[in-house]
């Protein structure tokens, strides 16, 4: 069986062992070049003190190659669940070819074990690896982001990846096997695939640890932390983002400004504590800009009891939070792989 | 010795439909058994239950003794090639030998190689270039070199040409007779069947019709032609299978275990094809005659 597994799977493992030489060569060149222009940016501008802007500028010259890494890192689990999960049963019966594999004295139960555990077991060392490379890769540019919960970089950061590549495999294959067909079987992996990467960071991770919620009341000290005030609805709510939270918490919800009866404050109630815009035009929904205005408009809304209760997930659930995730879609995978074992049987 | 294959009120159904209606066989070993019945009879369904390949919807068969596909040494004991013998079109032909020889414990490399190079195909050669017979030749000496006790072969021949066809059927006879193996083929042609099938089994509409021993069966079964009469004035004994009338004519196809009496009426053998298709015109028009009998033997 190993021979066999190994005989189907040939060209698989070649091309993509390539890829990922590729890939590795690709980030340790352009990940040693940006540790080096890190530390040295640094080194230049603590004594100037202009860490800001030039920071600012190291980090916005890699946008484009962060996004695109983080992208490969998040798709490569979705492509090895279409690619090798879904033709490991599904081509065998589309062809006709399992009649004759599973006609040899070897039980489909011990093919299937085979051939689960081994490109199962490849997908997941792909993931791995391509996750470590980027996590080193983007170390600096991740601590000047001070955002490690945003959702393209948790899902391709540590050891997510790891679980996600045994996911869709485990899922490519069940789509497969039940499908009967491998291109259906691809579109069902990829669809089910994008679908968790939309819901996992908008509906569950958010909720799988217990959150904090912190409520602010509204006076000079916390506005003049923040870095927006704005209305919206036409000026019947208020917001005022960037309170100040502790730093690296994932901040989940930011509901608008309540008064002490816990009512939505309408922005356009108070607008005499909101200095004039050049042009004459209410603020709404533009934001008023400049720390100093911030504090007055705090000092101003201070005697109306306002308070603004937003609710995060402290930094210190980031490891938690990676591997409750992971464990979950292990533990799908586990699920989708017994379900094949039982489907292969019953047949 | 056990049967090749026994099965007792077996059935399958896809939803609502049924492939296989209340099958009940016993096919002594020994023997090349030819499985006939027209296209969608449930003659793929019977092989593939032999096999492993599908459960039964309800009842019980055993293939050699034993529960079908149950286990590796189950496995090793029957050869199976598919309809259309599916092959690995991106593996060589040698691939494929390696292949059986990998997962077959009981792999008969000399003998592979021997056909292989009897058949004048090239090692190197990738299955998905071969043509339709030398697949079903490739498919033929990877289920043969394991080496089985029972090879089940589902419409081997139905792509072949005329000459091809003649070819795998000879190879087939050929090292079966060398291995003594016991073979279920499955056609719905009669003349493939016609020179290599020594016990025959007519599948229609998902029922078994008829099963036997050709040469018994042939014995037993009479065309007798007379003037025109009900089949009730008809001498006991005598099975009517099918009745043909004309105006002045009536034609009987009669079923009898002991000889034909003497009497106003012509009596002529059957030949096979002819046979056969008495069983399938039977089936295909059960309110002329007697319904099917399920199994008969």
């Amino acid at each position: 069986m190993i021979w066999l597994t190994w005989r189907q799977f040939r060209v698989q493992t070649l091309s993509t062992a390539a890829l990922l030489a590729a890939a590795a060569t690709y980030f340790l060149i352009t990940g040693v070049h940006l540790h080096h222009t890190y530390t040295a940016d640094l080194v230049a501008c603590t004594p100037l003190g202009s860490c800001d802007s030039t920071l600012n500028d190291f980090q916005h010259s890699y946008d484009m190659a962060f996004h695109l890494n983080e992208l490969l890192v998040v798709a490569a689990p979705a492509l090895m669940g279409m690619f090798w999960g879904a033709p490991l049963i599904g081509r065998e019966l589309e062809t006709g070819t399992d009649q004759l594999a599973w006609n040899q004295s070897v039980t489909r139960t011990r093919w299937l074990s085979f051939k689960l555990a081994g490109i199962g077991l490849c997908s997941i060392a792909v993931a791995g690896i391509l996750s470590y490379l980027l996590t080193w890769w983007a170390g600096p540019l991740d601590h000047l982001n001070g955002n490690r919960f945003a959702a393209m970089t948790f899902a391709s950061r540590d050891i997510v990846p790891i679980g996600y590549a045994a996911f869709t495999f485990a899922l490519g294959t069940t789509a497969g096997l039940l499908l009967r067909r491998t291109i259906p079987a691809m579109a069902v992996t990829l669809a089910v695939f994008v679908g968790i990467q939309i819901l996992m960071p908008t509906t569950i991770r958010p909720h799988l640890l217990a959150s904090t919620t912190h409520t602010f009341a509204i006076n000079q000290a916390t506005t003049s932390q923040a870095n927006g005030i704005y209305g919206n609805n036409g000026g019947a709510e208020l917001f005022i983002s960037g309170l100040n939270v502790p730093p690296g918490a994932w901040v989940i919800s930011a509901p608008p400004v309540e008064d002490s009866s816990d009512h939505v404050v309408a922005m356009s109630e108070h607008l005499n504590c909101f200095p004039p815009p050049p042009n004459g035009t209410r603020p709404e929904p533009g934001t008023t800009k400049g720390p100093g205005n911030f504090a007055q408009i705090g000092t101003c809304l201070a005697p109306l009891h306002l308070h603004e209760s937003v609710t995060y997930q402290p930094a210190t659930h980031y490891w938690p939070l990676q591997w409750f995730e992971t464990a979950i879609f292990l533990a799908l995978a586990g699920a989708l792989s017994a379900s094949c074992f039982w489907w292969i049987r019953r047949r | 010795m056990t049967a090749i294959l026994q099965a007792r009120s077996l059935g399958k159904t896809y939803g609502r439909r049924d492939a296989l209606t209340e099958c009940t066989l016993e096919i002594p070993p020994g023997h090349v058994v030819g499985l006939v019945g027209p296209n969608g009879a449930g003659k793929t369904t019977l092989l593939k239950i032999a096999c492993g390949m599908l459960a039964p919807t309800t009842g019980h068969i055993e293939v050699l003794g034993n529960q079908p596909g149950a286990d590796p040494a189950q496995l090793a004991r029957v050869g199976y090639v598919a309809q259309d013998t599916p092959t690995y079109s991106n593996l060589t032909v040698a691939d494929h030998l390696t292949l059986g020889a990998k997962l077959n414990p009981g792999w008969d490399a000399l003998l592979a190689h021997a056909r292989i190079d009897q058949l004048g195909l090239d090692p190197k050669q990738k299955a998905g270039k071969l043509s339709g017979g030398q697949r079903a030749q490739l498919a033929l000496t990877v289920a043969v070199a394991k080496r089985p006790e029972l090879l089940i072969l589902d419409e081997p021949v139905a792509s072949l040409d005329p000459l091809a066809r003649r070819d795998f059927l000879r190879h087939l006879m050929e090292s079966v007779a060398e291995n003594s193996t016991s073979v279920i083929l499955s056609s719905h042609l009669v003349s493939d069947l016609e020179r290599v099938c020594d016990y025959l089994v007519v599948l229609v509409s998902s029922r078994v019709q008829l099963a036997g021993e050709t040469e018994d069966l042939l014995a037993q079964h009479h065309r007798l032609v007379c003037a025109r009469r009900d089949q009730a004035d008809l001498p006991d004994g005598l099975e009517v299978i099918l009745a043909d009338h004309t105006d002045r004519q009536s034609t009987f196809i009669v079923r009898s275990q002991t000889q034909i009496p003497a009497g106003d009426w012509v009596a002529d053998q059957l030949d096979l094809e002819d046979l056969v298709l008495t069983y399938m015109e039977r089936a295909a028009a059960p309110t002329q005659s007697q319904p099917p009998r399920g199994a008969s033997r």
